[in-house]
C-alpha cells in the first residue's frame, strides 16, 4: 500500500489487547449483608455464632440479594387475607436496621398520592421473595429525608421491570439532591448530626450557618467510639462465603 | 434473645441459656435437711480453685469436680435421686415443657420512689417549690406512725427473681443450649437457675421428660437440634397460607 506521498506507509502496529480477567474482579467485590457484623458488646461470640447458622440455613431456602439503602426492591410476601395470599410491594430502601435474625429494611413508595412505608424483617418465614429492580446506592445511609421531600423522589411504578446490570460492574451511586417540600420537616435535616449529603437545602444562608451551632466535631476524634469491623468481617465473609457454597 | 417464628408466621422472642458444665455435688437426705423432701446440690460454671479455702473446697474434692461458681439446691422426690459427680445437659428439658427461671436482677443502685416503686411523683411546674420525685406523705394522722414495709427509697435490684411459665421452644445439644419464651431476669451472661415450672396450668405439659437426668453416655442419641412442633425451622420453605 503506498500513501499519497508516494513512500510506503509507516507500519502501524495493530493495537495491543486489553484482557480483563472477569474471575479476578468478581473476587475483588465482596459484600457482607451489614446484619451479619455482630454488635459491640459482652455477649458471648458463641450468640452469634448461632445466629449465623439459622441466617446461613434461611439464606439456603430463598436467595436474600445484595441491596444497599436507595435500591429499588420487590418483596412479596404471605398474606391470609389476600386473594391469591401472596401480597407483592415495591418500593425505595429507605433504611436497614437490625443484627442476626432480626435484621430489618424499610421499603417507601408512594400509591395514589398517600406515602407508605413497610418495614419487612429480612428472615421471615413469610417472605417468598425478594427481588432487587434497580441495585444502586445514594448519597446517605438512612433516607428518611424522603418524606419530608417532594413525592415525585419516592414514587416508583408497581409494574417496573428490573435495571439489567452486568455481574462485575461497580454498583453506581446516584449522586441525587433531592428537593424537599416547604418547612416545617419531621427532622430538622439541615443539622450536621443527620450528616445529609443527598439534600438539595434551599434554606437562607443564616439558618444553614446556625445549624452549624449544633455540630459536635470531637466526635470523629472520639477512641471510646472506634469499632474496627474489618478482621471481624473477613472471618465472617469467609464462614459465610464457604457454607453457601455447600 | 433472638427472634423466633412459628408456623403460622408468628413472631416470639426467646432467650438463649447454655448449660455450662453443671454437674451434681451432694445428695442431702430427707432427715439430714429437716425439709419434706430430700435435696440435690447441684454447681454451675467452673471456676478457678485458688482463691477459696480448703474446707469450701471439700464439696467439689468429694463429688470429684472442678470448682463451680454458683451451688443450689434443688427439692429433689426420692426417686429421681442422682450420683453426686454427674454430668448435667441441657437435653434434660424437651421442647414443649414450661420452665420457671430465677436469677439476680440488674443491679440498680440506690434508687428513688418512682423507679423503684413506680410513684407519680409532683407536677413539674404550677407553683411547685423543690418537690418532683419525693414520696409525697408516708402515713396518715391517725396511725400516727410509719408502717414496716412502708415504699421507699433504697437500694434496687440485685436480689433473686424468678419469671414462672416459660416455654422451652428448642433445644441445642451440642451446644448445650436452651430456648425460653420471653425474657429472663439478670443482666447477659449472668448465672441463672432453671426448674420444671410449679405452676397448676402447665402440670401436664411435662409429659415424658429424662427421668432422673439425660446421660450423656446412655444408649440414646439425640439429633443436634430439638424443636417443638410449632416452631418454624429454617430448613422448610417459606410459609404459605391455604
Amino acid at each position: 500500500r503506498i500513501s499519497s506521498d508516494g513512500k510506503p506507509a509507516k507500519f502501524q502496529p495493530p493495537p495491543k489487547p486489553v484482557i480483563i480477567d472477569k474471575q479476578k474482579q468478581r473476587e475483588e467485590r465482596r459484600f457482607l449483608s451489614p446484619e451479619f457484623i455482630p454488635p459491640r458488646g459482652r455477649t458471648d461470640p458463641l450468640k452469634f455464632y448461632i445466629e449465623r447458622k439459622d441466617m446461613i440455613q434461611r439464606r439456603k431456602v430463598i436467595n436474600i440479594p445484595e441491596f444497599y439503602v436507595g435500591s429499588i426492591l420487590a418483596v412479596t410476601t404471605a398474606d391470609p387475607y389476600a386473594n391469591d395470599k401472596t401480597n407483592r410491594f415495591v418500593g425505595i430502601c429507605i433504611q436497614r436496621g437490625g443484627k442476626g435474625l432480626g435484621a430489618t429494611f424499610v421499603l417507601r413508595n408512594v400509591i395514589e398520592d398517600q406515602g407508605v412505608e413497610v418495614c419487612y424483617e429480612l428472615y421471615s418465614p413469610r417472605i417468598q421473595a425478594i427481588e432487587v429492580l434497580k441495585l444502586e446506592k445514594r448519597l446517605d445511609d438512612n433516607l428518611m429525608y424522603l418524606r419530608d421531600a417532594l413525592p415525585e423522589y419516592s414514587t416508583f411504578d408497581m409494574n417496573m421491570k428490573p435495571v439489567s446490570r452486568l455481574d462485575h460492574e461497580e454498583i453506581p451511586v446516584n449522586k441525587l439532591q433531592v428537593r424537599m417540600k416547604p418547612k416545617p420537616w419531621s427532622k430538622r435535616w439541615e443539622r450536621p448530626k443527620y450528616n445529609i449529603k443527598g439534600i438539595k437545602f434551599e434554606l437562607p444562608e443564616k439558618k444553614m450557618k446556625e445549624a452549624q451551632k449544633w455540630s459536635q466535631p470531637w466526635l470523629e476524634f472520639d477512641m471510646l467510639r472506634e469499632y474496627d469491623t474489618s478482621k471481624i468481617e473477613d472471618k465472617i465473609w469467609k464462614e459465610v462465603s464457604e457454607e453457601l457454597k455447600k | 434473645m433472638m427472634p423466633i417464628w412459628t408456623k403460622s408466621g408468628k413472631k416470639h422472642a426467646v432467650t438463649l441459656l447454655k448449660v455450662q458444665d453443671c454437674h451434681v455435688l451432694r445428695y442431702v437426705s430427707k432427715e439430714e435437711s429437716g425439709g419434706k423432701t430430700s435435696k440435690l446440690l447441684v454447681g454451675g460454671k467452673n471456676v478457678s480453685p485458688f482463691y477459696k479455702s480448703e474446707s469450701a473446697m471439700e464439696i467439689f474434692k468429694e463429688a470429684g469436680v472442678p470448682r463451680k461458681q454458683k451451688v443450689t439446691t434443688f427439692n429433689v422426690t426420692d426417686d429421681a435421686i442422682i450420683k453426686p459427680g454427674t454430668p448435667l445437659y441441657a437435653a434434660h428439658f424437651r421442647p414443649g415443657q414450661f420452665v420457671d427461671v430465677t436469677a439476680k436482677t440488674i443491679g440498680k443502685g440506690f434508687q428513688g420512689v418512682m423507679k423503684r416503686w413506680g410513684f407519680k411523683g409532683q407536677p413539674a411546674s404550677h407553683g411547685q417549690t423543690k418537690t418532683h420525685r419525693r414520696p409525697g406523705a408516708i402515713s396518715t394522722n391517725k396511725a400516727a406512725k410509719v408502717y414496716r414495709g412502708k415504699k421507699m427509697p433504697g437500694k434496687m435490684g440485685n436480689i433473686y427473681r424468678t419469671t414462672f411459665g416459660l416455654k422451652v421452644w428448642r433445644i441445642n445439644t451440642k451446644h448445650d443450649i436452651i430456648y425460653v419464651n420471653g425474657s429472663v431476669p439478670g443482666h447477659t451472661n449472668c448465672l441463672v437457675k432453671v426448674k420444671d415450672s410449679k405452676l397448676p396450668t402447665y402440670k401436664d405439659y411435662n409429659k415424658n421428660p429424662p427421668f432422673p437426668t439425660f446421660f450423656a453416655d446412655g444408649d440414646e442419641k439425640l439429633p443436634e437440634d430439638l424443636y417443638d412442633e410449632e416452631i418454624f425451622q429454617f430448613m422448610d420453605p417459606s410459609v404459605t397460607y391455604a
